[in-house]
């Protein structure tokens, strides 16, 4: 069974702010408690099978030079960066 | 002018010298600005339309080669690339964003000058099934006003049913193109994985999700996958179909197949009207020489939960690039510390996108991924074998493409689980990368019901032909819009 704290701690860690409280936090409890019915699928010997996708295939890896009025639009852009806000000292 | 014809006659019609593009467009353009109040397919409309449509008669006029959609009008799920214009992925996050390239599917289209008439209503980032979930608002279903359409593609199966255009490309992770089919009485088709390009598709749950056609008619489905279809080199997950035409032989019909009933989609879930639809499909799919047999496929009961741990755990890797930094909206970064700027910027997000975020985050984290995300792939890689065993045995297989008949809205937002339930039949064909089809079968109280059929990777042309031969047994009424 999940908690609110750990639900609280995974929103921080996914940076999405749960400043609706109980929108969120009953929600998704009720979303991952359906999630249980998992324990009883008898899956635990299952391999996990992967699907295997051809690299031959990829295209060039070669520069594809772009609009540059992108780049321009950006209200950020200086010079040759784009700013971010600062990190916490 | 009459708006109610297939892709396939429209072709014929502008090939008969019948009608003109113009004309067919600037009708089309007319009822999405008369009808479009009351159903909200449509988040942008294609204002250069009518224009693009003469300079395709003019080409034709000239006898230059014109491309196979001769100015047909095609609305697109706001979460494919169209150039220059805007893809709002019906987000708040995205309002602004202004594609700058075309998804493949888009550019496949263009040069068979099919014309785009807008970008249609979807809920937010494809998550959820009733278009409820859009920030820019509900659309409606058109058989019924107060009953949701569907979702996620709600808009593209809305403006095809309600004849706002001929052809609509939507986007399927665990149903977004058949469940909104299924509600309006539209046909929806989610292909084999692979055989459509993703690249331009925002994505959601990269290892599962499809585009594919909403239409009129299945052979207007085998018509547009033929336009979509095959390899491209900007996603490695595209197979080489060798350019199989899947509507030749569509009319092949279903003689001597054998068809499973797949027995956990028709549970205690299944409402009286929906059971009662299939086992007329049924009886109607014998009647044509098909042998129907009943088979389980065990994990079918626990698909729901896998599909959600799964693509939420997607989503949740897929959305972190909305940090304002890569993607995001016009947001000064002054007086903010990076986290909290991130976080804040963040907040764009509706409470669906956000939940699923947090479950993403939850689900695989160390601690958690054993009793989830990593069950849920065993589910999934059971649930394949499981299905490989019983295409040795059957040709395809059969449910309904929803176990109830469309709801109200408000009537299940406040409930995710009953929400999530309504996703039971058609997860399956995400999970597996079967390709899957809801055709329109039935309608009970004035609401349409859709029946589904799956087939084997790759056999898609099979699973048209026996969508056809469905589809010719049904007459349903006139939809009152």
């Amino acid at each position: 069974m999940v908690t609110s704290e750990e639900i609280e701690r995974v929103s921080k860690l996914m940076k999405i702010d749960i400043h609706d409280h109980r929108e969120y936090v009953d929600k998704v409890h009720a979303m991952i408690d359906f999630f249980d019915v998992l324990d009883s699928a008898g899956v635990d010997s299952e391999e996990i099978s992967m699907q295997e996708i051809s690299i031959s295939n990829l295209r060039k890896d070669e520069h594809v030079p772009f609009d540059e009025n992108l780049i321009k639009n950006l209200n950020h852009y200086k010079g040759t960066y784009v700013r971010a806000p600062k990190m916490s000292s | 002018m009459n708006l109610k014809i297939s892709a396939l006659e429209y072709v014929q019609e502008i090939q008969n010298g019948n009608i003109s593009a113009e004309d067919y467009v600037a009708k089309t353009l007319e009822r999405i600005q008369i009808i479009d109040d009351k159903l909200h397919a449509f988040l942008s409309v294609n204002e250069k339309a009518v224009e693009q449509a003469q300079q395709i008669d003019k080409k034709i006029k000239s006898g230059d080669e014109v491309g196979a959609c001769f100015g047909m009008p095609i609305s697109i799920k706001d979460n494919l690339c169209i150039k220059g214009s805007k893809t709002t992925c019906a987000s708040k996050m995205l309002e602004d964003f202004v594609a700058p390239y075309d998804a493949t599917v888009i550019t496949k289209l263009k040069q068979q000058d099919a014309i785009f008439m807008g970008k249609v209503n979807m809920d937010e980032f494809a998550m959820g099934l009733t278009t409820e979930f859009s920030a820019f608002g509900p659309s409606s279903n058109p058989w019924n006003t107060d009953y949701v359409p569907g979702g996620s593609s709600g808009g593209s199966a809305v403006s095809v049913s309600a004849f706002e255009c001929v052809a609509s490309l939507g986007s399927d992770t665990g149903g977004s193109v058949r469940n909104p089919a299924s509600f309006c009485s539209v046909v929806g088709y989610k292909p084999t994985y692979g055989l459509v390009s993703r690249y331009g598709l925002i994505s959601y749950s990269n290892s599962i999700e499809q585009i594919g056609p909403l239409t009129r008619t299945v052979k207007d489905t085998a018509f547009m996958l033929n336009l979509i279809s095959g390899f491209d080199s900007n996603d490695n997950t595209t197979i080489n179909n060798q350019d199989q035409d899947y509507l030749s032989g569509i009319d092949s019909g279903i003689e001597g197949k054998k068809i499973g009933i797949i027995k956990e989609m028709l549970g205690d879930g299944t409402s009286a009207e929906v059971l009662s639809a299939t086992k007329e499909a049924i009886s109607r799919m014998e009647s044509l020489g098909a042998i129907c047999e009943e088979v389980s496929l065990d994990m079918v009961k626990y698909s729901v939960a896998a599909y959600y741990t799964i693509t939420a755990t997607e989503a949740g890797s897929n959305l972190a690039r909305y940090d304002n930094l890569r993607y995001g909206y016009d947001f000064s970064v002054e007086g903010y510390e990076f986290n909290s700027y991130i976080t804040k910027a963040r907040q764009k997000f509706g409470p669906e996108v956000s939940r699923r975020i947090i479950i993403g985050g939850f689900v695989p984290s160390s601690g958690q991924a054993g009793k989830y995300f990593l069950k849920a792939l065993k589910v999934k890689s059971k649930l394949t074998r499981e299905i490989s065993e019983t295409f040795k045995k059957f040709d395809l297989l059969i449910a309904p493409t929803v176990p109830v008949l469309p709801f109200k809205k408000g009537e299940k937002i406040d409930d995710p689980v009953a929400l999530f339930q309504v996703d039971i039949n058609t997860v399956t064909a995400n999970l597996t990368g079967r390709p899957s089809i809801s055709v329109p079968f039935a309608m009970s109280n004035g609401l349409p019901i859709g029946m589904q059929l799956i087939a084997d990777s790759n056999q898609d042309k099979l699973l048209l032909q026996a969508a056809h031969a469905l589809e010719q047994t049904v007459t349903l009424p006139e939809i009152p819009i």
